[in-house]
């Protein structure tokens, strides 16, 4: 059982999840908001992790932000080293990676509020930031929820992007699925399957928790 | 009553929408004024120009000499800015908050002491105190409409437009919500603007009335002349005639209803040739069949029968005049009349006696 791995895996689900929630809100307030004619363009780069392996997502990340890119050289003056191979770049890459879990989510429970209540809200004096946080954030609270979950649980469950822009780095990048794969190479069936278990019920508690929340946060409400 | 200084609205916008063009003009001052016309007319859409939600093509909306939108000069005040009071169809309220803190939405600004006594009031005036801690979900429609209009004059706003304010509740509790209104509504110091499609509601509530038809005015002015001369057929449709015919003059002075197949004496002075003769359902007559044979005030006509409609006090009877109908969606003439009435003559041989009174018969010139 690698203590070690699972830390890092959870460290960086968090971080992804918190990340999400607060990045994620203002493009999916734009993407459920906006009229812009081209904005299912915008849509479809942000569903793109959707459909794109690992490894390409991995690749880009990697190209882009590697020593001889422009924002890797950029990074390197400021940081002194590049993102690849270390956790801020894992953590940026899987950000990305997790990006259509969360937007969806948030941006379909902004679409369920009733327009007619955005609108009392300005009529009421309300500006738009103002109705954000007093009026469609409170009333899609289960799709944040939902977002935050999904983007956490898919995190957990990365290999392809940690392999590609992280590396096997122990303590740095080596995350679960990773510790998992390399017990399993390594013929450590025992090992690979205390971990492989720990993570499954761990990762079940979760959701189950979350979702529980979930619907009786929903109930408070829309009570008949 | 108060005294209502310069508490004009003056609306002149036009707006196209896939396909719709609304293009209307008219004032309010202090006393309630009604948006009447069938749904699609464009009410609504004006009700959300004036408040900010849609913005006109071109135009103008000046309330109380402040401008909030105008085309020409580059102005449009955001909603937020406009202290217009909405008091929306479904109400609008909102679910995740109380109906005290629903009522404090748009009172962020003040500080607590001030916002806690306009709270209060709002509360005390509609007669909600005791549904304060309350939660939307758990209130009747009625309840709701009366927190929504609390919300909507807790800010003191200029001006209050009110969408429909009765189409979601229950018949039976319309009529004290309305006079409930109407209090309300006395003791405001703004404009207010009503809109409805029930003529009823709206004669009711409003001094002056505004008729809508296909996205422009097509009447205004006091209600009561409205109703009693509207001015062209289409406002007499809004105002729910429901009897009409294309007319001829006759040298003699009468009026001959060709669709009725009749010729009828008119109280009416008019100058334009009249295009259209009209009555309303309840101000025609039906009398047993003595009554064809005095021949006294005229306008008095045989009829038969198509076909009737019943509802718990009164009966809409389909009639033809001059020959018995080929069926029953063969008729020209629609009367309302109570079931008393209706008794006195339900059983009696036809054709019955149809009077379309002089002084009760309106012309219409196009």
């Amino acid at each position: 059982m690698n203590w070690q791995a699972m830390v890092l895996s959870l460290k960086l689900a968090v971080c992804v999840a918190g990340i999400l929630l607060a990045a994620g809100m203002p493009i999916a307030y734009w993407v459920t908001f906006s009229r812009w004619r081209w904005k299912f363009l915008v849509e479809a780069i942000v569903a793109l992790p959707l459909v794109l392996p690992p490894t390409v997502l991995g690749y880009y990340v990697l190209v882009g932000l590697g020593p001889r890119s422009f924002p890797g050289k950029v990074w390197q003056s400021w940081f002194g080293h590049t993102l690849p191979f270390t956790f801020g770049g894992l953590l940026f890459a899987s950000v990305l990676y997790s990006l259509p879990f969360a937007v969806q989510p948030f941006s379909a429970s902004f679409e369920t509020v009733d327009r007619r209540l955005i609108e009392a809200s300005w009529t009421l004096g309300a500006s738009r930031f103002a109705t954000f946080f007093r009026v469609i954030l409170p009333l899609s609270a289960a799709g944040a929820v939902t977002g935050a979950a999904l983007s956490f649980a898919h995190t957990i469950g990365e290999f392809g992007v940690v392999l590609m822009v992280g590396g096997n780095i122990p303590g740095v990048t080596r995350t679960v699925s990773i510790d998992i794969y390399d017990q399993v190479q390594a013929a450590n069936y025992d090992v690979a399957n205390r971990t492989a278990l720990v993570l499954l019920l761990f990762s079940f508690l979760v959701l189950a928790a979350i979702y529980g929340t979930n619907r009786r946060a929903l109930s408070i409400w829309r009570r008949p | 009553m108060l005294l209502k200084a310069n508490m004009s609205l003056e609306v002149a916008i036009e707006k196209n929408v896939a396909g719709f063009r609304l293009a209307v003009e008219f004032t309010a001052d202090g006393a309630p004024l009604g948006l009447l016309g069938p749904s699609g007319s464009g009410k609504t859409m004006t009700l959300r120009a004036i408040a900010g939600l849609e913005k006109p093509d071109c135009g103008r909306i000046v309330l109380q000499g402040r401008v909030l939108f105008d085309s020409e000069q580059g102005i449009d005040v955001p909603a937020r800015a406009r202290r217009i009071g909405l008091l929306f169809q479904n109400y609008a309220l909102f679910p995740h908050l109380t109906v005290a803190e629903n009522i404090a939405f748009g009172l962020r600004e003040l500080p607590d002491a001030e916002k806690n006594r306009r709270v209060a009031d709002q509360l005390a005036a509609a007669h909600i105190d005791s549904l304060a801690e309350r939660y939307p979900a758990t209130l009747s429609g009625g309840e709701q409409q009366r927190v929504a209009l609390a919300r909507a004059l807790a800010i003191e706003p200029a001006a209050l437009l009110l969408d429909e304010p009765f189409s979601a509740l229950d018949t039976h509790l319309r009529s004290a919500l309305e006079r409930q209104l109407r209090e309300t509504l006395g003791n405001y110091g703004g404009s207010t603007l009503f809109v409805s499609h029930n003529l009823e509601e709206a004669y009711r509530v409003c001094e002056k009335l505004v008729v809508l038809a296909n996205g422009s005015v097509a009447a205004q002015g006091p209600k009561e002349e409205i109703f009693r001369h509207p001015p062209t057929l289409e406002v007499a449709r809004v105002t729910g005639c429901k009897n009409y015919s294309r007319a001829r003059r006759l040298p003699d002075g009468r009026v001959e209803a060709l669709d009725w197949g009749c010729t009828l004496r008119v109280a009416q002075q008019f100058a334009k040739p009249p295009e259209h003769v009209a009555i309303r359902a309840n101000h025609v007559r039906v009398h047993p069949p003595q009554k064809l044979n005095l021949e006294n005030s005229g306008n008095v006509f045989p009829c038969w029968l198509a076909s009737m409609t019943e509802t718990p006090f009164r009966v809409t009877l389909d009639l033809r005049i001059g020959a018995p109908p080929a069926g029953s969606d063969d008729f020209q003439l629609q009367a309302e009349v109570f079931k008393q009435e209706w008794e006195s003559f339900r059983n009696l041989p036809q054709p019955w006696a149809i009077e379309l009174a002089a002084e009760r018969v309106f012309l219409l010139p196009d």
